[in-house]
């Protein structure tokens, strides 16, 4: 039954979530001065009218069967991400014993899904968004596993309940202070969205959607904001203590943990400008993956 | 029923549009830029009007069918002081910029509800060139790469690569003249590696962008040095506001827009540049590379040769700018970073000179002779092919710092004649 109840929550916080994205995302854009675009509560649903009533087109000669799969393959993970997340002890559709394993083979595979989704077009540009996010996919692994790491010591579990459990008396994002930043900055790279995203730029005419139309875009779209739902969802649960916190339900307080995560991530994503793939890969590397090895010795001497 | 009540949904998105841009066009981006309810899109899968705005000459006319031929159904064209092609006869056409918006917005609820039905195709629907491939999907040759299917070549490694040894495959295509992230016109053949640029051959230089109407004047008499130099400040915003989208600060661009549209000698561009710093647009966007020689710079003059340090500006000759302090804004290194820079210390350097030349009693020129258009000095003909340099300057580069160096030159400004049966191209505003 309590898997039930989970599992229903889970898709209403892929839809919600989702909706929510698109919203804050016209709502901060205007802060941004960007101009008024119409009512930025109807205009997600507006525009997911017009791209289902849009014809999906095709290119010469794609791989028509990984085209259309890519964009539900990249859905799918996202679920199956926020699968993992849970709302309470005993709120959770999958409680695995190797949780954390499996997020960070989804971002393994979320790689494959976007190569994908460039490659089968058989178009230049979108060939190019898939190339890029292969050479940098990596890096964003890399990071964000061993901050993953991080948090599982603590827990002596990679059960993501038991992650939770540990952060009882200190949420992560203070005990680990170098965690949450970096796993939110390899997070718009798993995500490519606003300054890493480099796989569907303005420079490629949208990358690897960039000869995508109709509902098969529609789709790709939807599947890209489940991906920060279940982004978000991954780091309120490792950083900000999940569901625990006084006074409201603890799904409540997830919920409103992983909005306050959607936030950060749409400001900046309109605030930043995208960084060069070059510039990407030296942040990753030179910057970002040593530092996520100081914030797993600081959590190693930490947990001794 | 449930079709309608989606369609009346769909009526109500903001109306993703695709600017294809002729001759004369861009003065239909900026306001379109600045208006609610529309959307620019980049590709014309994503859009639902293509809006033909300028004069598209008849050697490109293959290439507009080609792009509007890929908007996906339902879509409809607007023609903005250009005429629709043949077999286009319903399409709507429109001369005042002011409508721009209203139309584009009433297009796509037509569209949306029915009332209008989609364009028709103008091209048959089959591939360009025939199967030249061998085997079923070009892989029955030699290394599983046969033939040239549709005309293209595999991408296959048949070169090394030119910066750090990493051979990958090549891949050749094809783009413009209407590629949203090119000055229109400007058409290339490309290969790549990877996203890195093996060679870059031009195939159709950008079309001539005429200047402000001031410019024009300044060549016949004496005029306002105020207006001149806000005109320039005007050029050099629309053109920051085209780099800050590409770079994704779609946002920054637009308050550059929104200061080009309300420019007055009082104006300021403190709170602009501050934000520009403050948002990483020099340190994170792909600035590097992009630097001319010597030649080169002083072949394309104006910013980007001031950008390279060499002293050049012909208002140096004229007294008036004298008698205000003028002396050429100089930069150094000369490559895309350089040149950015130098385009906005030449904005506060105008804006400057406006506000002094107002305190002097509105101070003119002294007279036709030598100018200095915001491009460079005035050519009584237009650079056949400013973008020549590309093909020495692009190869070893990744693609978007590639596309952030030909947005920071002014490739298609190397004339200030009008475009085909138009006084003015740019209007002030």
């Amino acid at each position: 039954m309590m898997a039930w109840a989970a599992m229903v929550l889970t898709f209403l916080a892929l839809a919600v979530g989702g909706y929510a994205v698109a919203v804050a995302d016209r709502l901060i854009a205007g802060a941004c001065g960007w101009p008024h675009q119409g009512n930025a509560w109807l205009a997600p649903l507006a525009r997911g009218a017009w791209l289902y009533r849009q014809d999906a087109n095709v290119t010469e000669a794609p791989d028509r069967p990984a085209w259309r799969l890519a964009p539900a393959l990249y859905l799918a993970l996202a679920a199956l991400g926020l699968a993992l997340v849970p709302w309470s002890p005993t709120l959770v559709v999958a409680d695995l014993a190797t949780g954390v394993v499996l997020w960070g083979s989804l971002e393994a595979l979320a790689t494959v899904a976007i190569f994908l989704h460039g490659w089968s077009a058989n178009a230049p540009l979108a060939l190019i968004g898939g190339y890029r996010y292969v050479a940098l996919g990596l890096s964003y692994i890399l990071v964000s596993m061993f901050v993953l790491i991080g948090v599982v010591l603590p827990a002596e579990s990679l059960k993501f309940s038991q992650v939770v459990a540990a952060q009882e008396e200190l949420w992560n994002v203070v005990r680990q202070p170098l965690g949450l930043p970096l796993f939110l900055i390899v997070g718009l790279g798993l995500t490519f969205w606003g300054p890493l995203n480099l796989a569907d730029s303005t420079d490629l005419a949208g990358g690897t959607a960039s000869e995508v139309s109709g509902p098969p875009r529609l789709v790709w779209e939807i599947a890209r904001v489940a991906m920060l739902v279940a982004f978000s969802g991954i780091a309120a649960t490792a950083f900000l203590g999940g569901w625990l916190g006084p006074w409201l339900p603890g799904p409540l307080w997830l919920a409103l943990k992983m909005l306050a995560v959607l936030l950060a991530l749409a400001w900046l994503g309109r605030v930043l400008p995208r960084l060069a793939p070059e510039r990407c890969v030296t942040l990753m590397w030179v910057v970002l993956l040593p530092l996520s090895f100081v914030d797993l010795i600081w959590a190693g001497l930490e947990a001794l | 029923m449930a079709v309608s009540w989606l369609g009346r949904l769909a009526a109500r998105a903001p109306v993703p549009v695709y600017p294809l841009l002729g001759i004369g066009g861009e003065r239909a981006l900026y306001p379109l830029a600045l208006a609610g309810r529309v959307t620019r899109v980049d590709s014309p899968r994503h859009a639902s009007v293509l809006l033909v705005a300028g004069h598209v000459p008849v050697h490109h006319h293959e290439a507009l069918k080609r792009v509007h031929d890929q908007l996906p159904r339902p879509f409809a064209t607007l023609w903005f002081r250009s005429q629709p092609l043949p077999g286009l006869e319903n399409a709507r056409r429109v001369d005042d910029p002011a409508t721009l918006t209203d139309e584009l917005v009433a297009l796509h609820r037509e569209l949306q509800t029915g009332q209008r039905g989609s364009s028709p195709r103008l091209l048959p629907d089959e591939p360009p060139n025939p199967w030249e491939g061998l085997g079923d999907d070009g892989h029955g040759g030699e290394g599983m790469m046969g033939g040239t299917p549709y005309g293209r070549p595999m991408a296959m490694n048949m070169q090394d690569d030119i910066r750090d040894g990493l051979t990958l495959d090549s891949l050749t295509f094809r783009l413009g003249p209407f590629y949203p992230l090119l000055p229109p016109g400007l058409a290339a053949e490309i290969t790549l590696q990877g996203d890195v640029i093996q060679s870059w051959t031009n195939q159709s230089p950008a079309y001539p962008r005429a200047l402000d109407a001031v410019f024009q004047t300044a060549r016949e008499r004496p005029v306002a040095i105020a207006e001149l130099e806000l005109a320039r400040a005007r050029h050099h915003l629309r053109h920051l506001y085209r780099a800050l989208r590409l770079a994704g600060l779609e946002g920054l661009g637009l308050k550059a827009l929104r200061l080009a549209r309300e420019l007055t000698p009082a104006s300021h561009l403190d709170g602009l540049r501050r934000q520009l710093t403050r948002a990483g647009f020099f340190r994170l966007a792909a600035l590097d590379g992009g630097a001319l020689d010597a030649e080169t710079a002083r072949r394309l003059g104006g910013p980007a040769a001031r950008a390279a340090g060499i002293d050049t500006d012909r208002r140096s000759d004229d007294a008036h700018y004298r008698r205000l302090g003028f002396r050429p804004a100089l930069g150094r290194g000369g490559d895309t970073r350089a040149r950015w820079h130098q385009k906005l210390a030449e904005i506060e350097q105008s804006l400057a000179l406006a506000g002094r030349a107002v305190d002097e009693g509105d101070l003119t020129t002294v007279g036709p002779g030598g100018l200095e258009t915001p491009c460079g000095p005035w050519r009584e003909r237009p650079a056949q092919d400013a973008g020549g340099c590309l093909e020495a300057l692009l190869p070893g580069m990744e693609w978007d710092s590639a596309l952030a160096t030909i947005a920071s030159l002014d490739l298609a400004e190397g004339s200030a004649s009008p475009p085909p049966g138009e006084a003015h191209a740019e209007e002030p505003q």
